[in-house]
C-alpha cells in the first residue's frame, strides 16, 4: 500500500519530541559573556587609552576572520554567527598588555583559533581554553613584549603613554627574589587594583568590574557559582595560611585575590564551559586544582602570575575529572 | 639541571624501547605494510594489524581483505609463501535514482543528519519506503572516501576508491546499496517492492516493472515481477546494454566504460561469424579479409570473442 | 512543596485553553478506529465489511493478556477493514472504518446502572478489562494489567496523576474541575482492587481551583497533594519520588517500590466501565496551540477523523507542526488522515515561532542537560554516542534509564536533538539484540 494518500499537509515539519525549546541558545550565551566582560574592558580602555581599543578591535576582528577563512578552506560550515570567535577575541585582548603590537595580537588570534580550537574540530571539541593557549604561547615566545606593562593613566590625561611599569605581582616577585622579603615591594593600597589604577593586562586590572560581570553571569545562570567561588576561596585559604606563617615573605590573601589575573581567570577563563567539568562536583575539584597551582606558581614558580598555567593544566585533567564524577544514577541497583 | 633531567628521561626511554620491545614476526610487519591501513573491519577483525597477525600466524586463514589490489595480493602471497587466491573484487552500487525533484517528500524532516536516525521518525520523510533519504550515513561511514553525496541529493560511488568493504551497505537503513562484482557493468537503480501504480504516485524515475528488460535480454540475466523491481544477475549479464535501451524510465545504470573488442588481424580468417552475432552491428568486413571492430559502436559484450572459431578477437581497454 | 531533583520550567501556555469548558463534539459521519490503541500484544478485528455495529459493541479481540479490545464509537455499518497512518508509529496500521448511521444507539443493555461498592473485585476487574481501558495519559498501557501486579509485589501506595505537567494541555484539569465524581469514583474502585484504604491525588500548584474542588469533594481516604510546578512532575518515576521519596530501581517498575500510578482520565473511565458498563469510546482532548484558530477542550469519540476536529476548532492558522500529545513528549504528525485514539490527550498545533526547527551544532559541555535530567544521566554523552551510532557506549552510560522526557533537549543551547539520538540508540540496541537472539 503506498504511503501517499493524497492529503499530505504541505510544509509540515516533523521531528522527534520535544517540540519546544528554550530561547537560550549558544549565541545567546556568548553574548551574555561578552556583556559581562564589557565593564572590565571599558576600565582597560579608560586607563590604557587608544592602544587598548586597538588591541581589542584587532583581536576580535582577526579571530572572526581567521575562523571564517579556516572553515572556508576546510569546506566546513561557517560558524562565526555563534559568537565564540568574537568572545575568544575579546578574552584574548583582555589577557594582553595594551602596548602589544598589532602583529602580536594577530599571531595570538591565529594560535587561539587554529591551534586552540579549530584543529580539534571546532567549538565544543577543544580541550584547552583557546585564549589562554594563545596567551601562554605569546608569553613564552615573546616574553619582553608580553611583560612590558604600560602604566595606567586616566583616559583624557596628557601624560605620555610610553611610560611602563611593573604589575603588583611582578613587583612582589622581584622583591622576594632580590631582597627575600615582600616589604621591599612598593606599597600598594588595595583600592588601586580593586578599581583598576594599576599595571597589568588590559582586562585584568579592575577586580571590581570583573566581579560585577561575574555576578551578572552567575545571576543569569550562564555559569554556576562553584568554579569562581571555590577557585578564589582556595587561593584565599592557601595564601592566607602562608601569610599567617610568615607575613614578611608572603603577601596577605586580600592582595592575592585582587592583584593579578585571578578575577579574570576565576570568572571568565576557568568557567569556559567547553573546557571545564560538566558536573558540579567536578567543577569543585577543578577549581581547587586551579587555586592550588596558581598559588604554587605565584609563590615558588618562575613567573609572577600562575592563573593561565594553572587553568591550562587543569583543562588537561577535565576528561578524567568528568569520568570520576558521574552523577548518581536514579534508582541505582 | 633541566638538561640533566632530560638526559635521564632519554636514557630511560631508550632502555625501555629495547627491553620492552614486542617481538613481531617480520613477515607480519611486511604483510601489514601491504594492507590499506583503513581499519574498516570488512575482514571481520579488529583492524589491519589484527588481520595481518591472523593471516601470518594461521596458515589456514583465508584472505578476507577486500581492499587490496592485485599487486599487493601477489606481494602478500610471496611474503607468506602461499597462494592467497585471486580475490573477487566488488564495488558498491547505489540502487536509487529518486532525486528530490522526481519524488514526493511527505514532510520537512528536522533532526540528526543521519539516515538511520531519520528512519525511526514515521519511517522516513520520503513517501517511497525504498528510496534514498539523502542524509549521507553511507558517506559518513566510508573509510576510503569512496562515496560522495552529489548535488542531486543522491550518493555516488567513486569506483577507483571503492574496495567493496560493505560498510555503506550496512549503514543504509533501506538496504539500497549493494555490492556487485567490479567487472559488472549495469545495475538497476531501484529496489521498490510497491506495485507500479502505487509507486507512480510518489516517484517518476523508479522501476515500473514493465518487464521490457526481461523480455529483451538474450542471456536471461534480468528478472522482474509485479512486486519486485528488476534485478540483474551479474553472473549472467554480458553488458550488451539492450535492457538500457528499452527501459522507459532509464532506471538501469551504466557503471563504467567497458572493455572493447579488437580483431587480431593476423589470426582473422574473415569468416564473418562475429558480424552475425554482434548485437549492435559494430563489426564490419568482407569475406576472407580481416574484419574490423568499430570501437565507438562496440559495447564490449564479448559475444564475438566467444563465437570466433579462430580466437582472433581480444578484449582491450578503450 | 514536594518536588523531585532536576527538571525544567517551560512556559506553561495553558491560558490558551484552560478556561474553556469541555465542549461536546458533534458526531462525525465516518469513524476510523485503529485496532492497536494500546501497548502490548496485538488485537484482531472480529467484524467485517458490511456488519452492523452498535455503540459500545466490541469489535476486536485481544490476543494476549497485555492487550485490550476496541469498541465501536457509535452505531452504524462497518465499511471496510483497511489501513491508515498510525499516529504513534507513522506507519500504516489496520483500522476499522465505520459509517455512522446517525442514530447513535447503544449496544444491548448499555448503559447499565450498577453500584461499584457492592461489586466484587473480580467483577470490577472484569468490567475494566472488557471495557478496553488503557492508560489515558498517553502511554496506553492496559489498565487491568497495571491493577493486577504479581502477588510478590506488595502495593501500599496508589497515586492518581492529576499533575498534567505538559505545557499547553488542560484535559485532565477540565475533567477534574467539571466531573470530579468520575475521577474520585474511579479512584475508589482502583483502591478496592488493590486492597488499599488510602490513595493520593496529585495536582500541580498551577491548578488551584481544581485542588480546592477536589479537596472539598474527596472522601477522607483520598488525600489531595499539591506539587511544585515543574516538568516532568507527571512522569511516573518522578511522581512517586516526589510524593514518597522512593526511587523506582533502574530497569524496574513502580510496583517494585510498592506504588501504582493511574492518570486521572483513566480513573474516570474506570468509573464509567464499572458503574455503567460503558467501554472506552470517548475521551477529553485539548485541541490547542497558536496554530489552531479556536482552541477547545472537546469530549470526542475515539476514531473521529482529525480533519473534523480541526474544522470544529476553526481550522489551521500557519501550522508548522501538528502534535498528538503535549509539546514535550508528543508525536509530530505528517498526515491529516489520522484519527483520535484512546491516548490522545492533546492535539497541539504549533506555529513556526512556537516550535524549534533550527539546525544543531556541537556540544559545548555547558552542563545544562545534566542539571535538567530527572534521571541523573549525562544526556550530552548520549547525544555524542548517538552521532557515532555507538550504542554499547550509550548502554554503559545508562541509556535505558532515559524516559525520553525531553528536558535535556529543551535546554540545550546547541539545539541538539538529544531525545532523537536516544531513541535511535535504543533502536540500534534492540536490532543488535534481535540479531544475536536470532543468530
Amino acid at each position: 500500500m503506498p504511503r501517499v494518500k493524497g492529503h499530505e499537509m504541505k510544509d509540515i515539519f516533523v521531528s522527534s519530541s520535544p517540540h519546544i525549546h528554550s530561547p537560550e541558545d549558544t549565541p545567546w550565551i556568548m553574548r551574555q559573556v561578552i556583556y559581562a566582560l564589557i565593564p572590565g574592558a571599558l576600565i582597560g580602555v579608560y586607563f590604557f587609552g587608544i592602544p587598548a581599543i586597538r588591541v581589542i578591535a584587532i583581536s576580535v576582528v582577526s579571530c572572526m576572520v581567521i575562523e571564517t577563512l579556516w572553515q572556508k578552506l576546510m569546506k566546513q560550515d561557517i560558524t562565526i554567527a555563534d559568537g565564540s570567535a568574537a568572545l575568544t577575541g575579546l578574552l584574548l585582548a583582555m589577557n594582553l598588555p595594551s602596548g602589544a603590537p598589532w602583529w602580536l595580537v594577530v599571531l595570538g588570534s591565529l594560535v587561539a583559533i587554529i591551534l586552540g580550537k579549530q584543529v580539534y574540530g571546532g567549538l565544543g571539541n577543544n580541550p584547552f581554553n583557546p585564549a589562554l593557549v594563545a596567551r601562554v604561547f605569546l608569553l613564552i615566545s615573546f616574553p619582553v613584549h608580553m611583560t612590558t606593562w604600560p602604566a595606567p593613566r586616566a583616559f583624557f590625561s596628557q601624560a605620555a603613554d610610553t611610560v611602563t611599569g611593573a604589575t603588583p605581582l611582578g613587583a612582589l616577585k622581584t622583591a622576594v627574589f632580590e631582597h627575600g622579603t615582600i616589604t621591599a615591594a612598593p606599597h600598594l593600597n588595595l583600592m588601586d587594583p580593586f578599581f583598576g589604577n594599576i599595571g597589568g593586562s588590559l582586562g585584568e586590572i579592575s577586580a571590581l568590574a570583573l566581579i560585577l560581570g561575574g555576578i551578572y553571569l552567575i545571576a543569569r545562570k550562564i555559569i554556576s557559582w562553584h568554579i569562581p567561588v571555590i577557585y578564589i576561596g582556595t587561593v584565599a585559604v592557601f595564601t592566607g595560611a602562608l601569610w599567617m606563617m610568615n607575613p614578611n615573605l608572603y603577601a596577605d590573601p586580600a592582595f592575592h585575590l585582587i592583584a593579578g589575573g585571578l578575577m579574570l581567570g576565576a570568572f571568565f577563563m576557568a568557567t569556559d564551559m567547553v573546557t571545564s567539568p560538566i558536573t558540579n562536583k567536578g567543577k569543585i575539584i577543578f577549581a581547587v586544582g586551579c587555586g592550588v597551582i596558581t598559588v604554587v606558581i605565584r609563590i615558588w614558580g618562575g613567573y609572577p602570575e600562575g592563573v593561565s598555567f594553572a587553568i591550562l593544566i587543569m583543562n588537561a585533567l577535565v576528561p578524567l575529572i568528568n569520568k570520576v564524577t558521574r552523577p548518581g544514577k536514579f534508582g541505582a541497583v | 639541571m633541566v638538561g640533566g633531567i632530560g638526559f635521564v628521561a632519554a636514557l630511560i626511554l631508550g632502555i625501555s624501547a629495547v627491553t620492552f620491545a614486542v617481538e613481531m614476526d617480520p613477515r607480519e610487519k611486511a604483510v601489514l605494510d601491504q594492507l590499506p591501513g583503513a581499519n574498516c573491519g570488512a575482514c571481520g577483525f579488529a583492524g589491519c594489524a589484527a588481520f595481518a597477525h591472523e593471516i601470518t600466524e594461521n596458515v589456514e586463514a583465508e584472505m578476507a581483505c577486500p581492499a587490496v589490489n592485485e599487486n599487493a595480493l601477489k606481494a602478500m602471497s610471496e611474503i607468506l609463501g602461499r597462494d592467497l587466491g585471486g580475490g573477487a573484487a566488488f564495488i558498491a552500487f547505489v540502487g536509487c535514482k529518486g532525486t528530490p525533484d522526481q519524488t514526493i517528500t511527505r514532510y520537512n524532516y528536522v533532526g540528526p543528519r543521519d539516515c538511520r536516525a531519520a528512519q525511526i521518525i514515521a519511517g522516513g520523510s520520503k513517501a517511497c519506503a525504498y528510496g534514498c533519504l539523502g542524509l549521507g550515513s553511507c558517506v559518513d561511514v566510508c573509510p576510503f572516501g569512496a562515496i560522495h553525496m552529489g548535488e542531486d541529493g543522491l550518493p555516488h560511488v567513486v569506483e577507483a576508491k571503492c574496495t567493496g568493504c560493505a560498510k555503506c551497505v550496512d549503514a543504509c537503513p533501506r538496504q539500497i546499496i549493494r555490492l556487485i562484482p567490479k567487472s559488472g557493468n549495469y545495475g538497476v537503480g531501484c529496489i521498490s517492492k510497491d506495485l507500479s501504480k502505487d509507486m507512480k504516485q510518489y516517484c517518476k524515475v523508479g522501476c515500473i516493472k514493465c518487464g521490457l528488460c526481461e523480455n529483451i535480454c538474450p542471456f536471461d540475466a534480468i528478472t522482474v515481477s509485479k512486486d519486485s523491481s528488476a534485478v540483474i544477475d551479474q553472473s549472467k549479464c554480458r553488458s550488451c546494454g539492450l535492457c538500457v535501451s528499452v527501459c522507459p524510465t532509464s532506471v538501469i545504470s551504466f557503471l563504467h566504460t567497458p572493455l572493447k573488442a579488437r580483431v587480431i588481424v593476423e589470426k582473422c580468417k574473415g569468416c564473418g561469424i562475429c558480424d552475425q552475432v554482434c548485437p549492435v552491428e559494430a563489426i564490419t568486413g568482407k569475406p576472407k579479409e580481416p574484419y574490423l571492430v568499430n570501437e565507438s559502436k562496440c559495447i564490449g559484450c564479448g559475444l564475438c570473442i566467444d563465437k570466433c572459431p579462430a580466437d582472433a578477437i581480444e578484449r582491450i581497454v578503450s | 512543596m514536594k518536588t523531585f531533583k532536576g527538571g525544567i520550567h517551560p512556559p506553561e501556555e495553558k491560558e490558551l485553553v484552560k478556561d474553556n469548558p469541555i465542549a461536546d463534539f458533534p458526531l462525525s459521519s465516518t469513524f476510523y478506529v485503529l485496532v492497536q490503541q494500546h501497548l502490548g500484544a496485538p488485537a484482531k478485528p472480529i467484524v467485517k465489511a458490511g456488519d452492523e455495529v452498535k455503540k459500545g459493541q466490541v469489535i476486536t479481540e485481544p490476543l494476549g493478556f497485555v492487550s485490550a479490545p476496541v469498541h465501536a464509537p457509535t452505531s452504524g455499518t462497518v465499511k471496510e477493514i483497511s489501513k491508515m497512518v498510525h499516529p504513534v508509529t507513522g506507519l500504516l496500521a489496520p483500522c476499522i472504518v465505520i459509517d455512522a448511521d446517525g442514530k447513535d444507539q447503544w449496544a444491548d443493555g448499555l448503559p447499565l446502572e450498577r453500584d461499584p461498592s457492592v461489586m466484587t473485585t473480580e467483577e470490577l476487574m472484569g468490567a475494566i478489562k472488557a471495557a478496553g481501558i488503557v492508560g489515558m495519559g498517553g502511554a496506553t498501557f492496559p489498565t487491568h494489567v497495571k491493577l493486577s501486579p504479581p502477588k510478590e509485589k506488595t502495593i501500599d501506595t496508589f497515586i492518581v496523576n492529576g499533575a498534567e505537567c505538559e505545557p499547553y494541555l488542560s484535559s485532565d484539569y477540565r475533567l477534574m474541575l467539571e466531573q470530579p465524581e468520575r475521577v474520585l469514583g474511579g479512584t475508589l474502585i482502583a483502591m478496592r482492587i488493590l486492597g488499599l484504604d488510602k490513595a493520593i491525588l496529585a495536582i500541580e500548584s498551577n491548578k488551584p481551583d481544581a485542588i480546592k474542588l477536589m479537596e472539598s469533594k474527596a472522601p477522607p481516604q483520598i488525600q489531595v497533594e499539591t506539587l511544585k510546578v515543574k516538568y516532568p512532575q507527571g512522569a511516573e518515576k518522578q511522581l512517586i519520588n516526589a510524593l514518597t521519596g522512593r526511587e523506582v530501581p533502574s530497569g524496574g517498575l513502580p510496583m517494585d517500590v510498592g506504588a501504582v500510578v493511574q492518570n486521572a482520565g483513566t480513573c474516570a473511565a474506570i468509573y464509567d466501565a464499572c458503574a455503567h458498563g460503558i467501554p472506552l469510546i470517548e475521551r477529553i482532548t485539548s485541541v490547542t496551540g497558536r496554530g489552531i484558530k479556536h482552541p477547545k477542550n472537546i469530549k470526542v469519540r475515539i476514531g473521529t477523523p482529525i480533519k473534523d476536529v480541526i474544522d470544529f476548532c476553526g481550522g489551521l492558522n500557519d501550522a508548522a507542526k501538528i502534535i498528538f500529545g503535549g509539546p514535550m513528549m508528543g508525536i509530530a504528525q505528517f498526515s491529516d488522515d489520522i484519527s483520535i485514539m484512546k491516548g490522545t490527550s492533546g492535539v497541539l498545533v504549533l506555529t513556526e515561532k512556537d516550535t524549534n526547527i533550527s539546525h544543531y551544532s556541537a556540544c559545548i559541555s555547558c552542563g545544562r542537560c545534566v542539571e535538567a535530567c530527572p534521571m541523573c544521566l549525562i544526556p550530552s554523552t548520549l547525544s555524542k554516542a548517538g552521532e557515532k551510532s555507538m550504542w554499547q557506549m550509550a548502554l554503559d552510560n545508562n541509556l535505558l534509564d532515559c524516559v525520553e522526557c525531553g528536558s535535556c533537549t529543551f535546554v540545550c543551547p546547541a539545539n541538539r536533538p538529544i531525545v532523537h539520538f536516544v531513541k535511535y540508540l535504543k533502536a540500534l540496541q534492540r536490532a543488535a539484540n534481535a540479531k544475536s537472539k536470532g543468530a
